[in-house]
């Protein structure tokens, strides 16, 4: 989020090429660690890491491994471009069902799109349970259903229980993503991905187009302080006073 | 087609929260000449007074479900109660407020109509055909207009932006209140855990140093505190990924998951303004903004906007301050403002 984001000349999206470097949705890295976390609590667990994108996901995919997933599916877009969440949950529903996972875990939203709206719509396509915005989880010892906590207003915690399989879209800080691991990155850049071009899932018809970009306008009419930053402290310092914020 | 709209009542703890009335302003933008009356609806375990509220004050039809064994938020039962009684006449469009709960069951009642779900809603943009919603991206550096083609819409309209209207209306709207019998097939609520944080110390500062990501490691935070220091009744907060890495506890954390803060004098500093944050703070007095990073969306929100590099600017702005008072020499030091650049 440190890089300008600037809209191309037509206005119809952003200058994607202009961005230097891509990671993995901060939330992701959250439920992709919990997933591990999971993994290692219950011995035969498996972990798969899905990404919808254009060709480049494949490098988000791969760090999955490394975090350690055991294996790692590139639903692609083919190209650049909006997305809405409808058609990314669609996408994510379609391959996953009739596959028999316990729990599908996504970040609680993402950071470029922010809706926060693809978990909530994979569990309705595949007619799950789902919690939204889980900040801690813990399956059941007989593993059919799963204590969650999700975070509301001002700190405090919603506490339920759903019967799994189910959806979690997990929040940032229910844990400590680790880095990927140097043998595990080993091994993600040697596997074969699972590569499903979205041509070949059932269509289904987005719901919103978008129109175009604009830049937001200012809410408050800013002052800019310039010159060097001796001066820019002195005149901070004088609005301050000004304000009898300081003596 | 006939623009009906339908808002959602926010409320918790038996009180009906501000932003439901901006949920009605906002329905009431989208309406059009040939559009029926907006229709209020509410659900809870016990609903009659703020129904009754609503209804006076806004002078529009309220529909309450009245759920008993809801005493605190389910997703499933708002999402089912809800698809039941609008699939019968699928509105054009459902208002929710983009809050905990708005965020949970918007999506889910958006699949259950059939229809398209446009979340974080700033403003209305009419369009050639058909209206548009704008609505943020990439942490609010740009917006997108996004247009709805489909027959219903669910909308979470973002608090703090959408002005209620400020006279109560000459007549009540008409109240209804059904009983409604039903049972969560999957989700259990077992109640809700107070937070275990404490935003007091926040809550109660005249003047609140904010320290984002751009602090780049916890050790440097301690600039923060320096900064802070200099000013009587002052406190350190943070972002939300600023507590996420424990650099600060999440008493301190400021926005939507946080605290809500209006103080004299709010200094973001290296915050880069995504709309969770801004919404928690876009009340204060005053607020200045340090970035380095020129297009950060929290120059939108501030007074003075200084594009600086935390570790250095914050050094030299203390060490003036420090020059200055020990002084003793006043303002007489410095020669008038330059006339403000604009971006």
């Amino acid at each position: 989020m440190e890089n300008p984001i600037l809209i191309d000349d037509r206005h119809a999206w952003i200058q994607s090429d202009e961005i230097s470097e891509y990671r993995m949705n901060r939330l992701d890295e959250f439920a992709l660690e919990e997933a591990v976390l999971i993994k290692e609590a219950f011995s035969g667990t498996i972990v798969d890491a899905v990404s919808v994108g254009p060709d480049r996901s494949t490098e988000v995919i791969r760090r999955s491994i490394g975090m350690g997933a055991n294996a790692g599916i590139h639903i692609a877009t083919g190209s650049e471009g909006y997305h809405s969440s409808f058609e990314i949950a669609a996408w994510i529903a379609e391959y996953a069902r009739g596959k028999t996972y316990d729990l599908i875990l996504t970040g609680a939203m993402s950071e470029d799109n922010m809706q926060g709206q693809v978990g909530s719509m994979i569990a309705e396509r595949l007619a799950l349970p789902c919690a939204t915005a889980v900040i801690f989880e813990k399956i059941a010892a007989d593993k059919n259903t799963i204590y969650v906590e999700r975070e509301i207003k001002g700190g405090s915690r919603d506490t339920l229980e759903l019967p799994l399989p189910a959806v979690l879209t997990i929040q940032s800080g229910i844990n400590t993503p680790r880095y990927p691991s140097l043998s595990n990155l080993l091994r993600a850049n040697k596997l074969e991905l699972a590569k499903i071009p979205i041509t070949d899932l059932a269509q289904t018809a987005s719901r919103e187009d978008l129109v175009q970009m604009v830049y937001p306008q200012k809410v408050r009419a800013g002052t800019v302080l310039n010159g060097t930053e001796e001066e820019k402290a002195k005149q901070l310092i004088r609005i301050l006073r000004e304000r009898a914020l300081i003596p | 087609m006939q623009n009906s709209i339908i808002v959602i009542a926010d409320h918790i703890d038996g009180q009906v929260s501000p932003v439901t009335y901006e949920l009605i302003a906002f329905a009431q933008k989208l309406q059009t000449s040939e559009s029926p009356a907006i229709k209020v609806l509410i659900l809870g375990a016990e609903i009659l007074n703020s129904a009754r509220e609503i209804a006076a004050e806004s002078g529009l039809e309220v529909v309450g479900f009245e759920i008993p064994p809801m005493a605190h938020y389910n997703g499933e039962l708002y999402r089912n109660v809800l698809t039941e009684h609008l699939l019968a006449a699928p509105p054009a469009f459902v208002c929710i407020a983009h809050t905990s709960p708005g965020l949970d069951y918007a999506p889910s009642l958006a699949m259950a109509l059939n229809g398209a779900c446009i979340g974080g809603i700033e403003d209305i943009v009419p369009a050639e055909d058909g209206i548009c919603f704008a609505r943020p991206l990439y942490g609010g550096k740009v917006m997108a207009h996004i247009r709805p083609i489909s027959a219903t819409t669910v909308l979470t309209i973002q608090p703090g932006i959408f002005k209620p209207c400020q006279h109560t209306a000459e007549t009540s709207g008409r109240v209804a209140v059904r009983p409604i019998s039903i049972k969560p097939r999957w989700w259990h609520s077992l109640g809700v855990k107070d937070g275990a944080t404490d935003t007091a110390g926040i809550a109660q500062a005249d003047v609140i140093v904010a320290a984002g990501q751009g602090f780049g490691d916890r050790e440097n935070l301690d600039l923060a505190h320096q900064l802070a220091s200099i000013f009587a009744k002052s406190a350190v907060a943070g972002s939300r990924i600023v507590c996420d890495r424990r650099w600060l506890e999440y008493g301190c954390q400021v926005g939507v998951t946080g605290a809500t803060v209006s103080p004299r004098l709010y200094v973001a500093c290296g915050i880069s303004g995504a709309i969770q944050h801004v919404s928690g703070m876009r009340g204060s007095e005053f607020i200045i903004a340090i970035n380095k990073d020129p297009a950060a969306a929290i120059f939108q929100v501030a007074d003075i906007c200084i594009v600086a590099d935390l570790m250095t600017f914050i050094p030299t702005l203390i060490e003036a301050y420090q020059n200055i008072r020990d002084s003793g020499m006043g303002s007489k030091l410095f020669s008038p403002i330059p006339q403000p650049g604009s971006t």
